[in-house]
């Protein structure tokens, strides 16, 4: 039995605990004077990440639901949990626009403000580029577009969780087929609003750049993240003895296959994207991986050793190589830390994407490597902290397994 | 122990899946390693029950994509950088951007053959004959009932010995098998 320092009410208000001091450290950096840009873009990060995982999870239940999957139903109530995070993620996602807003209109998103003075002496206001896409990238969209991400996150969390949990008590199929018909409907709109999240909170920090895989690289991250945080939560549950009896070999290895399947699709993405921007080599595409690679003087920069290192290597060849093996996905202990290895790796990845935008006098990236890692990961820990306390507080209020869910049986007795 | 060299092994008779089941673990207890359980439907749990390994195929299919790997790779080095040395697009003769696509492609095709060849190899196909089909009752086996067969030719076969053990597991009708 479970010790009582290990209850899920008792982790929640250590996590909660957590999660504000690495918010309130995140709040400190900007006492460090001409900081502010580069705490909120760390904090940009911190959101991005575990809003990603939470994405990850809601798509992996619409999936679950739109093909009545059957292996998955004794893991979906802890995406279910996770989920609850979104209203949490939404006010955390609240500073940021209001910093844009209130304190300085360029502070994250250049475009935000038409005076905003770029490389070169223009303005965004004068500039055609922007002027070509200011119907989408302008302050009302961006406010009505954030708002209509969270509140469609909300709604199919809302319902998809009313509806499992009622199930387990009135043992109602209805609640079943009512689930799939929110997946019909919500794997197109989760589809787009996490596109759009994508570009607007991520993508137009370079608002210039352009690529088409974008939100296809962002769902894959997604994805990723939400299957890793399902791997630990499988084995953190299994050690706890709540899952002894109901998880076997088969549940881990097929969450295993699916953990290989995204890394290879995020790889396929992520190198499409490279290489056809590579291919081209049109100075419009291209400066985004520049800055990524190079600065001004030509020499190479800290992103380029992390681009291949972190990125090709670690986010790709690492976990592929690994997940690979039947017996790594089936021992608990391996494919845990291979877990914990992808959502590392998904967070430079994030960083890779948004931190850059943060530049030196010169117009180059600064480095990862700097005060700058501060902010980034106590954003990360902050956030966390608050989406772990959500779904540790919605643990309880629930049975641990869907116990009346029509496919609980066949999941049960999963088998190869 | 040799027997005569018209044997091919002993064919015993299982009624229920779960009489198979404890039957097979006691071969395999019994330290067999040439004999086949033949059912009329998978039997889950049965190749942990036989003693069964996981397949090799996987291994066999990991060789055939890093081949196709090196052959994409390679091929394209040599055509564009060593034997027809064209610059195209401005890009450099040879990089592995460019040939990433084709070795991708390659592995993937070399996986598929390699896994379908090995599965093939693995099974001993393409078999068309084997000396159970010689059993009258083995019709039987696609319908409603199990077999064992111990083979000869393990080293363990002794014809008295096995048929014992083989009906103190409980298997019917045990009956010799002609190679």
């Amino acid at each position: 039995m479970p010790a009582a320092s290990s209850s899920p009410s008792q982790l929640a208000g250590k996590a909660l605990t957590i999660g504000l001091v690495g918010l309130a450290v995140t709040a400190a950096g900007l006492l460090v004077p001409h900081n502010a840009r580069a705490v909120a873009l760390s904090y940009l990060v911190g959101i991005t990440y575990w809003t990603a995982i939470a994405i990850g999870m809601l798509m992996l239940i619409l999936i679950h639901h739109i093909f009545d999957a059957s292996w998955s139903t004794v893991i979906r109530r802890q995406f279910e949990h996770g989920i609850s995070a979104f209203k949490w993620l939404g006010l955390l996602f609240l500073p940021l626009v209001l910093a844009s807003f209130l304190y300085q209109r360029d502070l994250i998103w250049p475009w935000l403000d038409l005076g905003h003075e770029m490389h070169g002496g223009h303005t965004v206001g004068h500039d055609p580029l922007y002027l070509k896409k200011s119907a989408f990238l302008n302050p009302g969209m961006f406010i009505g577009m954030t708002a209509g991400f969270f509140l469609i996150w909300m709604g199919l969390a809302a319902r998809l969780r009313k509806a499992s949990f009622t199930q387990d008590a009135d043992g109602d199929v209805a609640w079943t087929f009512r689930n799939r018909v929110t997946a019909a409907a919500g794997l197109p709109l989760g589809a787009l609003s996490l596109t759009f999240a994508a570009i607007y909170w991520v993508k137009s920090l370079e608002y210039h750049w352009f690529s088409t895989m974008y939100g296809v690289w962002f769902f894959a991250n997604c994805v990723r993240g939400a299957l890793s945080i399902g791997v630990i939560i499988m084995v953190w549950l299994w050690h706890r003895g709540d899952y002894k009896g109901i998880l076997n070999n088969n549940h881990f290895h097929s969450i295993g296959m699916l953990m290989l399947a995204f890394t290879v699709f995020w790889a396929y993405v992520t190198f499409s994207q490279y290489f056809l921007i590579w291919n081209a080599n049109v100075p419009e595409e291209t400066f985004w991986y520049n800055l990524r690679e190079i600065n001004h003087d030509g020499g190479p920069n800290q992103w380029k050793w992390i681009g291949i290192i972190g990125i090709l290597f670690g986010h790709f060849f690492i976990p592929f190589f690994f997940l690979l093996s039947y017996r790594y996905k089936i021992t608990k202990h391996i494919i845990r830390r291979i877990a914990i290895w992808i959502l590392a790796v998904i967070l430079l990845d994030m960083c890779y994407n948004i931190m850059p935008a943060l530049k030196d006098s010169h117009g180059n990236a600064q480095p990862l490597l700097s005060l700058n890692l501060v902010w980034i990961l106590s954003s990360v820990v902050g956030v966390g902290g608050v989406c772990v306390w959500s779904y540790l507080r919605s643990f309880p209020t629930a049975k641990l397994i869907p116990i009346r869910d029509p496919r609980i049986g066949e999941s049960l007795t999963h088998h190869e | 122990m040799p027997t005569s060299a018209s044997t091919y092994g002993l064919i015993a008779t299982f009624e229920t899946a779960p009489a198979l089941y404890h039957a097979a673990e006691a071969v395999r207890d019994a330290g067999y390693r040439n004999w086949d359980c033949i059912t009329p439907f998978p039997v889950h749990g049965l190749d942990k029950a036989m003693g069964l390994r996981r397949s090799i195929v996987p291994r066999i299919s990991l060789a055939g994509g890093i081949t196709g790997f090196i052959t994409g790779m390679s091929m394209i080095w040599w055509t564009g950088a060593v034997d027809y040395q064209l610059v195209v697009g401005g890009k450099p003769l040879f990089s592995p951007m460019f040939a990433f696509p084709v070795s991708y492609e390659l592995t993937i095709l070399f996986t598929a053959f390699a896994t379908i060849i090995g599965m093939f190899v693995v099974n001993g196909l393409p078999m068309h004959y084997h000396p159970v089909l010689k059993y009258d009752h083995i019709r039987r086996g696609m319908d409603d009932t199990f077999f064992i067969v111990i083979e000869a030719r393990d080293p363990r076969f002794n014809l008295a010995n096995t048929r014992a053990l083989l009906e103190k597991v409980g298997g019917k009708a045990i009956a010799e098998l002609e190679a």
